[in-house]
């Protein structure tokens, strides 16, 4: 790109004009310049960079950000709708499973077809959309296997890679635009200065801006051409990675399908749709050459052949709304790989175990999970103290400090969370994410005074207290707060040596066995393959100062973090036994790595080695 | 010649740059109308939630005090009425007049409940049925969660008006298609302190 501007504009300021005279063109072009060559290096990279990094920027304000310039809206976690209800039902399912918050779902109203997409730059600022067709002509197995492939796409970071994407073909898009403007212009002024007046200035300008439409041009082109080949592969991973959460292949190519009976079913409206083509579902465009999708025949083959090879003469299954009676394989348990091969993988007993504990909620508690205003209550109440004096205590500051009425919720909502059980504790709490991420910035700022106020209402901080805080600092705090950003990536866990001891010894600790904690660290230690590791006495770890070494080891490449993650479950299960809390303390740990963990499925053997 | 490519790249440069910033402030002000359409939606379910729960409360407290048809009935209007202002003001949120009419009924509706609850007190048997009880439970509570989702709405109105009065985004405001203010959500508290208003005849 950057040689095909230079050689433009060496053309180009070579071109010394007509001689009038003669009728003949000047030209002298200096092939080497090297001043010239820095010029057009830097301005190219300005523009390419510049357009980029605002893009990016945009993007960076998370998945919520795309889904409304798409036109999407926000569905109401305590809709009462039928067909919505169902869908946030599914979407709530998969997310305990995968062990994310649940992600905010937007509804594109005015889309008839059937389509969805995931973006955002994690699990963390995720978010699902998904067309109306889709919502009304999906039975429920089919929109799980949609929901599973978005969730496939959240979990395998390919909304990073997406964004990132965009961001550089926004950059390159510029360029083109630059051109066109240039030459719009140009000609304008040109036409206005009347025949004889056209200078050699406008003419110059007139080049410009058509080279650099070429230019722009060509680079969105196979922009788009290495964005679409791209997608192409990860829509495969996606489809694969659905059946796997759930382990019903008719579900996925059941609305593959429907989109192919439909005929171009999955084409959207919006004229923002281009720039987003990739993130979908299905294609969202009409153009072949840059389908961001594999077509849909050889997407169903791959999963379903019998399905595949009856699409071509009978016509696509009638739309009649009725489950296929697919019957689920038989279960197996997940390999002996360690707990870190399940993280972003959850399995169908996963699925199955994360719809048993969302039934097992009380009704009102799950309620309570899907408005802001209650959602508040539920938090306190997980955070009452089962200490008499300090419930009184955390009761009295809510009533001064929170909003009329939530003390008072808070307390109604304590009798039913005492008969809930424990398990279910941070899966409520992944529930009732998305509705606080609706509190409006001053909302938000008075609700986590009184988070912290009840914390510290006893002078201590127990497990599941910094679990929560921790699940509150990744997964809420950056909706309204700037957090820093550290470009730095660790590529040796011997950089990060103090923070691994600290992570090691605190987890160690955790097992009330105090030779079962030296095992744990020294089986943990030998994994990460770090020589002199020492566990840290009592006073020199704790959560406190996990805190900071977890936000260090966040910047370690994610291979390392995987080992991370295992050598943390061996420091846990050196005693033998996982408590609620201890697991609780893993999944928070790993999540603050970026590596969502499904929930660990307890007294079942061979869930955690 | 150099004159001429330093030329072509500070004009080149200005116009990527005022390109990018009218994008933004473009982005910026739909994302913000966004933010306060979404709180209104929540509101909107609430309100709704309250509008259903009401002619269930009429209907108990019909069996109680029939002489009170009055009142009862005024409910019934104020209800219907802030049930249509809702749905004028929720194709519309942050219109001024949709959302003036929408807060004025609401808050006489609040005043006709509250007049039925001051009544109330004069029949021990009514305040003593459950259902009674269950249904102003949960009207109070409804009433906090509108009242905290409202604020929430208007800090997001604040939000997008200060966005689009802001220095750069009110030049192009109007041509984006953001002519005006979006209009704060307030409820007529006047009627509503009217409301216990009980007359005693003869005392």
């Amino acid at each position: 790109m950057v040689g095909l501007i230079y050689a433009l504009a060496v053309a180009l300021l070579g071109f010394q004009g007509v001689d009038p005279s003669t009728g003949a063109a000047h030209f002298a072009p200096v092939w080497l310049d090297p001043g010239l060559l820095a010029t057009v290096v830097f301005s190219v990279g300005l523009v390419v960079g510049g357009g980029s990094a605002y893009k990016t920027a945009q993007l960076r304000g998370g998945g919520h950000v795309v889904a409304e310039h798409l036109g999407g809206r926000l569905l109401n976690g305590d809709s009462r709708d039928p067909a919505e209800r169902r869908l946030l039902n599914v979407v709530e399912e998969m997310a305990v499973a995968s062990g994310t918050p649940t992600p905010p779902v937007y509804l594109l109203e005015d889309e008839e077809a059937i389509n969805a997409f995931a973006a955002g730059q994690g699990p963390g600022d995720a978010v699902i959309g998904i067309t109306r067709g889709a919502l009304e002509q999906l039975p429920r197995d089919e929109l799980q296997g949609v929901i599973a492939h978005e969730f496939s796409h959240i979990l395998n970071g390919d909304m990073r890679l997406n964004i990132r994407l965009m961001g550089v073909l926004h950059g390159i898009l510029i360029i083109g635009l630059l051109g066109y403007f240039l030459l719009r212009s140009s000609l304008y002024s040109g036409a206005v200065r009347g025949r004889g007046g056209r200078d050699q200035s406008v003419l110059i300008w007139i080049g410009f801006g058509l080279g650099l439409s070429l230019v722009g041009f060509l680079g969105t082109f196979f922009g788009n051409w290495i964005k679409a080949s791209v997608s192409r592969q990860r829509e495969f991973l996606a489809d694969a990675s659905a059946v796997q959460f759930t382990r019903n292949p008719e579900g996925i190519a059941g609305a593959l399908a429907r989109i192919g009976g439909f005929g171009p079913a999955s084409l959207l409206e919006t004229p923002n749709a281009p720039e987003a083509s990739h993130l979908f579902f299905g294609s969202a465009l009409r153009h072949p050459i840059f389908a961001t999708h594999p077509p849909l025949e050889e997407r169903i083959r791959r999963l379903d052949p019998q399905l595949a090879a009856g699409l071509g003469a009978a016509p696509a299954r009638e739309p009649s709304g009725v489950a296929a009676t697919a019957a689920p394989l038989a279960g197996f348990a997940a390999g002996g790989a360690g707990p870190a091969a399940s993280v972003g993988r959850p399995t169908p007993e996963h699925v199955d175990y994360a719809a048993r504990l969302l039934a097992s909620i009380p009704a009102d508690l799950r309620e309570a999970a899907h408005e802001p205003y209650s959602a508040r209550a539920l938090l306190h109440g997980l955070l009452l103290s089962g200490d008499a004096a300090v419930r009184k205590r955390q009761l009295a500051d809510l009533a001064q400090h929170a909003e009329a009425g939530v003390a008072e919720a808070t307390a109604a909502l304590a009798s039913s969370l005492e008969t809930l059980d424990r398990a279910a504790f941070l899966p409520l709490v992944d529930l009732l994410l998305p509705a606080l991420r609706r509190l409006s910035p001053d909302q938000y700022r008075v609700f986590v005074e009184n988070v912290d106020r009840s914390i510290r209402a006893d002078d201590r901080i127990d497990l599941f207290e910094w679990t929560l805080q921790r699940v509150l600092r990744t997964h809420l705090r950056p909706h309204f707060e700037a957090m820093p950003r550290s470009r730095k990536r660790v590529s040796r866990l011997e950089s990060v040596r103090g923070a691994c001891e600290v992570l090691l010894s605190t987890l160690a600790s955790a097992d009330h066995d105090e030779a079962a904690a030296r095992r744990g660290f020294e089986a943990a230690s030998a994994h990460l393959g770090i020589a002199g590791l020492e566990q840290l006495p009592a006073d020199r770890c704790g959560l406190a100062p996990l805190d900071t070494a977890l936000d260090e080891l966040a910047a370690v490449v994610p291979k390392l973090k995987r080992r991370l993650v295992d050598a943390a479950a061996l420091c846990i299960a050196a005693d033998g036994v996982i408590e609620i809390a201890e697991a609780e303390l893993l999944r928070a740990t790993a999540d603050s790595l970026g590596c969502p963990m499904p929930p660990l499925l307890l007294g079942r053997r061979g869930a955690v080695r | 010649m150099e004159m001429g490519g330093m030329a072509l790249l500070v004009v080149g440069g200005l116009v990527v740059l005022l390109f990018a910033i009218g994008v933004g402030i473009y982005n910026r002000l739909v994302a913000f109308r966004n933010r306060y359409k979404n709180g209104f939606s929540q509101i909107e379910v609430q309100l709704k939630r309250r509008h259903d729960l009401i002619p269930n409360l009429v209907e108990t407290a019909k069996g109680y005090m029939a002489h009170e048809r009055e009142t009862l009935d005024a409910v019934i209007q104020a209800r219907n009425q802030a049930s249509a202002g809702l749905a004028r003001a929720s194709s519309d949120p942050g219109d001024a007049a949709a959302m003036q009419g929408l807060g004025g009924a609401e808050g006489a509706l609040s005043g006709a409940v509250g007049k039925l609850f001051a009544l109330a007190e004069a029949y021990p048997d009514l305040k003593a049925n459950t259902n009674m009880m269950q249904l102003s439970e949960e009207l109070t509570s409804t009433e906090n969660k509108v009242a905290f989702a409202r604020q929430a709405f208007n800090d997001a109105v604040m939000g997008y008006n200060t966005a689009r009065q802001s220095f750069p985004a009110v030049l192009f405001a109007a041509a984006f298609g953001h002519p005006s203010d979006a209009s704060l959500l307030e409820f007529d508290s006047a009627a509503i302190e009217k409301a216990p208003e009980v007359s005693f005849q003869g005392a």
